[in-house]
Order: C-alpha cells, then sequence, then structure tokens
C-alpha cells in the first residue's frame, strides 16, 4: 500500500484525490497546507487522517511515500527538495519549477536518491494522447514528425480566476516570471516537448487581447504565439489564445507520410493519410474519409463512456497511476525527465523574450544564464 | 431619517461602521439603509476588480449626509483587513465568493472571515460582527415535506454527498464565527437570509427550478418559498447589527405572505414569456436518487450535482417563519409581497410575452 500524501490542498487537490481514490492499493494519510483550515476542510471531506500546516512536520511525523506538490509554482522547488531529502516520491503540478535550471536540479536530486519525479502533465495521458502516442511508435507518420502544432485556450470570462489575479499585483500568479502564461501554457508546451530533440531556436511574440485590457490587464499578456526549431529539423507552432472560440486543447503532428490530430476536448484522434485520388473524387472521398473519422472517434467515445471509461480527469489518474506503478517496479517514469526539462526551458526563453527583464525565481534568485543550455545554443 | 429608526442601538450615529461586499446585491440596499436609518460614518470594502456603478449610486446620494469612505482590498490579504477595520464598531460581513469548488468556497467565506475578524479584534471597537449566512446550511432529510425549517432546524452533515460548495463553505464560516465568540468573546449575530429577490437580480432561485438541460424545468410546485426581498433582508441586516441583547444569535430571513413557487413563476413566466416543463416531486426524487447512484457505482463519471439530499433541500418543500426575527430585533418587512413582486418583475418590462 502506497502511502500518499498532499501538499497545498486548494482547487486542484480535489482532483487528484478523487484521481487517487480510483487507484488501487495507495491511500492518501495526510493533508498540508499553509493554512491548517484548508488542510481541515479537505481532509474532512475526503476522510484523511492526518491535517499539518507545515512541510517539514508533515514529512517528518507522517512518512509519505510519495508527495503530491499542489501549491503555488513558487513554491515548487523548495517543497520538493524537502520531499526529495527526506526520501518521498514526488508529483510536481504544472508548471513544474519556475525556471528550468530549479527543473533540472530536482530531477538531479531525484535521480541521486533513487527516487520517482514526474510533473502534472496530465492531458499528456488522455486517451487521444494515448492512442497518438502508439500510432506514432508504430511509425503512422512515416518518419520522424516534419512540423508540430500545438494550440491551448483558456477563456478570461470566468472572473472567479481572473478577478483576484487582476485585482492583486502580489497574487502569486502576477509574481510569476511569465504570469499568466506562465500558469497555463505548461499542458500546451508539454506536448510539443515530447516530439521535439534538442531546441536550437524559439521565437516568440505576446500581446494583451482587448477583452483583458478592458478587464484592467495592467501589464498581463495572454495572447502567445510561438515558433520553435530543433536540432533535426523539426519544426513546432505554439498558440496560446484567450480569444478564440470554440476553445481548443490540440495537437497536430505531421509527418512525412501521414498526420495526426488529438483533440483533447472532444476526445477525438484523427488520422490523416497521404492519398491522391482521381480527378473530382479528390473533393469527394476526402470529406468521406475524415468525417469516418469523427464517427469512428465518436463511437469510441459512447463505447467508452458506456465502460465508464470516460471521465473527467482520465488524464490525471492514468498518469498518477503510471506514477506509481513506476515507483513499485522501478521502471522508468512515465514522463521522460529530458521532456520535463525541455518544457521548462522553452518556457524560459519564451518568457524571457516576451517579459525580458522578469526571468528570476524567488527560490533561487537570478538565473545565471550562461548555465541554461538552450539560451547558450541560440546565441 | 427614516421613520422606523429608534434611538436604543447598540452604537451612535457617529461611530464606524465598515460594510464588506458593499457592491453587491444585498450590500448596496445595506449601505443605502443604514444611510437611511441617519449613520454618518460608512466604510464600504469592495473587491478591486469589482463594478461599482450601483454602490457610486448610493455614495453619491448620501455623500453630502455622511462620510462615505470606500476601501478597496481583498480580504485574503491580512494586510488590506487591518486597512478595512480600523476604528470600526460594527462590521456587516456580506462578502462571498461564489466559486464552485469546495476548496475556493472554503477561501472565500472562511479564509477572509477569519482575516477580518483577527483585524476587527486587533484594530477595532467590537460591539458587533453580523455575518451573512445562508440557507443552504440546513439539511432537511430528516425532515417532513412541508414541515417548518426555522432556527432550530438541524444543519447539514455531508456538503460533499450534497455537492454543495457553497452551503459548506457558509457552515464553515458560521463555525469560525461561533469559534471566536467562544474563545475571543467576539460580538456576533449570524442571519441566514432565504431567497432573496429584487430588481437588480434576474435570476430565480434554485428552489424554483434549473436551467442545467438548455430549457427551464420547474421543479418547486407548490412549495413555500423562503422569499425576502432585497430590501427587507437588508433592513434585517442593518437592524441585527445595531440592536442590543442579541449577541450570538441566528435568525432566518424571510418575508411575509410567501408565495409558492408556482405562483411566483406563473407571475414570472408571464412577464418573460419563458417556456418550461414541470416535473412533480416524486419524480424528480427519483432522478435525483438514480443519478447519485449512479455517480456512486462510476466513481463520479457523473458528478453527483444530483443527488438525494439536495432534491430535499431544494425541492421537498417547508414552511418558514420570520416569528424570532420579528420578535428580537423588531423588524417587519417594509415592502409587501405584492409591491416586491412588482419592483421585481418591473425588471422584465419591454420582455412582455
Amino acid at each position: 500500500m502506497l502511502r500518499v500524501a498532499i501538499i497545498g490542498c486548494g482547487k486542484i487537490a480535489d482532483q487528484h484525490l478523487l484521481a487517487i481514490d480510483r487507484i488501487p492499493d495507495c491511500k492518501v494519510i495526510a493533508a498540508c497546507d499553509r493554512e491548517l483550515l484548508m488542510a481541515d476542510q479537505l481532509a474532512e471531506r475526503f476522510g484523511v487522517a492526518s491535517c499539518f500546516s507545515d512541510a517539514r512536520e508533515m514529512l517528518t511525523t507522517a512518512r509519505p511515500d510519495v508527495v503530491h506538490v499542489t501549491t503555488p509554482p513558487q513554491s515548487h522547488f523548495a517543497l520538493g527538495k524537502q520531499c526529495l531529502e527526506r526520501g518521498s516520491h514526488l508529483y510536481l503540478e504544472k508548471p513544474f519549477t519556475v525556471t528550468a535550471d530549479e527543473a533540472e536540479f530536482l530531477i538531479g536530486l531525484a535521480t541521486q536518491n533513487g527516487l520517482k519525479i514526474t510533473a502534472g502533465h496530465n492531458y499528456q495521458f488522455t486517451p487521444p494522447m494515448l492512442e497518438m502516442r502508439r500510432l506514432t511508435k508504430e511509425g503512422f507518420l512515416g518518419g520522424e514528425p516534419v512540423h508540430l502544432e500545438s494550440y491551448w485556450s483558456y477563456d478570461l470570462s470566468d472572473l472567479t480566476y481572473v478577478g483576484p489575479m487582476l485585482g492583486n499585483r502580489q497574487h502569486w500568479v502576477r509574481q510569476l516570471p511569465g504570469q499568466l502564461l506562465h500558469n497555463v501554457i505548461s499542458h500546451g508546451i508539454a506536448k510539443l516537448a515530447e516530439f521535439l530533440d534538442e531546441v536550437v531556436e524559439v521565437n516568440a511574440w505576446a500581446e494583451q487581447s482587448s477583452q483583458l485590457r478592458q478587464l484592467g490587464g495592467q501589464e498581463v499578456l495572454d495572447e502567445l504565439r510561438v515558433m520553435i526549431r530543433d536540432k533535426k529539423g523539426t519544426t513546432a507552432f505554439f498558440c496560446f489564445s484567450s480569444q478564440l472560440r470554440p476553445g481548443l486543447n490540440l495537437l497536430r503532428v505531421y509527418g512525412p507520410e501521414n498526420s495526426l490530430v488529438a483533440d483533447i476536448l472532444t476526445g477525438s484522434l484523427i488520422r490523416s493519410r497521404n492519398r491522391s485520388f482521381k480527378s473530382y473524387l479528390t473533393y469527394f472521398l476526402p470529406p468521406l474519409l475524415n468525417a469516418q473519422e469523427h464517427l469512428k472517434a465518436a463511437c469510441a467515445n459512447i463505447t467508452n463512456f458506456v465502460r465508464q471509461r470516460l471521465y473527467q480527469d482520465f488524464g490525471m489518474k492514468e498518469l498518477i497511476e503510471r506514477f506509481y506503478d513506476t515507483i513499485r517496479s522501478g521502471a522508468p517514469p512515465p514522463i521522460r525527465h529530458r521532456e520535463i526539462i525541455l518544457t521548462a526551458r522553452i518556457m524560459d526563453e519564451i518568457f524571457a523574450q516576451i517579459y525580458p527583464n522578469r526571468l528570476q525565481s524567488p527560490e533561487t534568485g537570478q538565473v545565471d544564464k550562461s548555465d541554461n543550455k538552450l539560451l547558450s545554443t541560440l546565441r | 431619517m427614516h421613520k422606523f429608526v429608534s434611538d436604543t442601538y447598540i452604537i451612535s450615529r457617529e461611530e464606524r461602521i465598515l460594510v464588506t461586499g458593499a457592491n453587491g446585491f444585498i450590500g448596496t440596499r445595506v449601505v443605502q439603509t443604514l444611510c437611511e436609518y441617519g449613520f454618518k460614518n460608512l466604510r464600504c470594502f469592495v473587491r478591486p476588480s469589482s463594478r461599482l456603478d450601483r454602490l457610486e449610486v448610493v455614495i453619491d446620494k448620501f455623500s453630502g449626509e455622511a462620510k462615505m469612505e470606500r476601501v478597496t482590498g481583498d480580504l485574503l490579504s491580512a494586510e488590506d483587513c487591518r486597512k478595512a477595520t480600523e476604528g470600526v464598531r460594527v462590521v456587516y460581513h456580506l462578502a462571498a465568493g461564489f466559486d464552485k469548488s469546495f476548496a475556493g468556497a472554503v477561501m472565500n467565506s472562511v479564509l477572509t472571515t477569519r482575516n477580518l475578524i483577527d483585524a476587527f479584534l486587533e484594530l477595532g471597537q467590537p460591539k458587533r460582527f453580523v455575518n451573512i449566512s445562508s440557507f443552504a446550511v440546513y439539511s432537511n432529510v430528516q425532515m417532513k415535506r412541508g414541515a417548518l425549517l426555522d432556527e432550530t432546524a438541524p444543519l447539514e452533515d455531508s456538503f460533499q454527498e450534497r455537492c454543495d460548495a457553497y452551503g459548506f463553505g457558509k457552515l464553515k464560516q458560521e463555525e469560525l464565527v461561533r469559534q471566536y465568540g467562544s474563545k475571543r468573546k467576539l460580538p456576533f449575530v449570524i442571519l441566514r437570509p432565504g431567497a432573496v429577490f429584487g430588481p437588480g437580480k434576474q435570476d430565480l432561485s434554485g428552489r424554483i427550478g434549473i436551467d442545467t438541460f438548455g430549457f427551464f424545468i420547474h421543479l418547486g410546485g407548490t412549495n413555500q418559498l423562503p422569499l425576502t426581498y432585497v430590501d427587507n433582508c437588508a433592513e434585517a441586516i442593518v437592524l441585527a447589527g445595531l440592536k442590543a441583547g442579541v449577541d450570538g444569535e441566528t435568525f432566518n430571513v424571510v418575508d411575509e405572505e410567501l408565495l409558492t413557487s408556482r405562483e411566483f413563476f406563473r407571475a414570472y413566466k408571464r412577464k418573460t414569456g419563458i417556456s418550461s416543463l414541470a416535473l412533480p416531486y416524486s419524480v424528480t426524487r427519483l432522478l435525483c436518487a438514480g443519478w447519485e447512484k449512479y455517480s456512486k457505482v462510476s466513481h463520479n463519471q457523473l458528478p453527483p450535482v444530483f443527488n438525494r439530499r439536495r432534491c430535499a433541500a431544494e425541492w421537498k418543500g417547508n414552511r418558514y417563519s420570520n416569528q424570532k426575527l420579528k420578535d428580537a430585533l423588531g423588524w417587519k418587512p417594509r415592502v409587501s409581497m405584492q409591491e416586491a413582486m412588482t419592483a421585481f418583475l418591473g425588471q422584465f418590462n419591454g420582455k412582455d410575452s
């Protein structure tokens, strides 16, 4: 039985506990939050045995096998370090850390201590992404990806999130080097990192949407476009938008022969095969074949729903379960360490370009850019 | 000054009063009522991102007669709470979060209240802390249909099962205020308003029905609604902060001549032309029980938003009393139900079917 603890009892903690509840042979034994009232409310609702307001005390007293850290990212580095030093495996919510250097340090410490570590990139484990991974491994693309596109959107009209953040300059989101974007883009970047080799070029452009301007967004940026190139020549485009409708959470992977589209929001994986048709059949058959793919996705979703394999936070449950399995078996972690670091490095570079004076972490201070491999490569 | 104002209050008209959530639907009316009562030193606490149009109208109207101070801040910040409570005698705590998550509800209802009370006890001159709670804290699962639900009714003991984050936050907030009352001698009063309605709020109470599935389903049947018109509710809140001898008490706030859900909805329908489907309680209960069961066996594949506890709380039907409110606070509704309905429905003029 794996003994699990959670540090940070805010909104996302509920999702973690609901996901863990679906996994056999594990039990949440401790809840910890700087605000004991928050730990208490979580423990009361989920029947967690002990509550703490101090992480050090929790680690010493409860001695959990695994710790999920679901606090604001500024505290990830210090808390993660404590957990790893005391021998607990670590699941860090996204964004993994504030900077890539912090990410690299924690991964190094975990490896050195023989512990497992993962990032909360749970969308990588949704059914369409799992299917995309399977097809890619089977060679469906016909070679290395030529180009990738990741789209990610976030509706800012729900003021329960944006209101407090805009109303308070000291809000933790405002204190991140990449502000709002820092807190929301890691899922979209991580999807690209899975398919990219060493990145040699990142070009980012960002601005503030008219909607955010009307809400009094001040210096916060919420429209982002990024072009990325790796050393093998694979290119990638990333788009974050608070404006486009309908909302998107999408990855397109274009190969030399065939292409794939994973639409996380609709739970669809659409295959596009390189086929040529005679004359006007070009106009008739490809749309029908596309329709067939969508119909297949709908049928799969209905079947999965009936079999209770389609539910909210499937990706999170899948990631956590695979992570726990690797703890038990010693197998490689569900997300490769290089992907976590690459995601963080790309994010560092994006924020360095769009907020030139903000790249710093409260834990490690100003990043020493000479140690930043990606930036060195770019120079 | 209003004709109902008496001189036997626990503070003078010059002493400082703080209203949190002052720009809200009820908060604005509380500020207005305090001004009408002749109180001259009001501090209105609002969030930085709030729209202030409603409050500005009241401030403009009374700024010649009273000192109307506006403080902007976040009650999650201890510093902002200190700024708000300095020199305050009475706090009307109306600020409420409507976050749908349990953690968000606790943060916005409990942590904020803790910060506010700590600052009030440190920097204020506490005479009364009026905490605005809700009917959502009650549970009528063990009560018969149509039974009287008053201040002695049982409280909900499983909000997780009821899937009601707001009610959970409000109950925890009440518990916190009572703890401060017993451990730190905080003089407090708790008010639990029923379904507050009036011009400025077009949404129907969930006790009448839901539009979750794209059309309106009327679920309230012939249940009596715990209605309170916003001006009447505001006056009850104001009196709870002023009357002597009610420390530690809890009051339900409902008006008189309460309408049934059907009466209210028919009047609303005539005005708006909305189409709807009515479900009897027996069917609603069956559907909610089925949903709850499936949610459990499927490990939350469908979140348990419909369940037996919620079904009972919202659609089972009870009777309500304002006797305690009238006896202890000397409150009586200034606006009759007929006038209240005219004012409420007036906001839909031009939308008549």
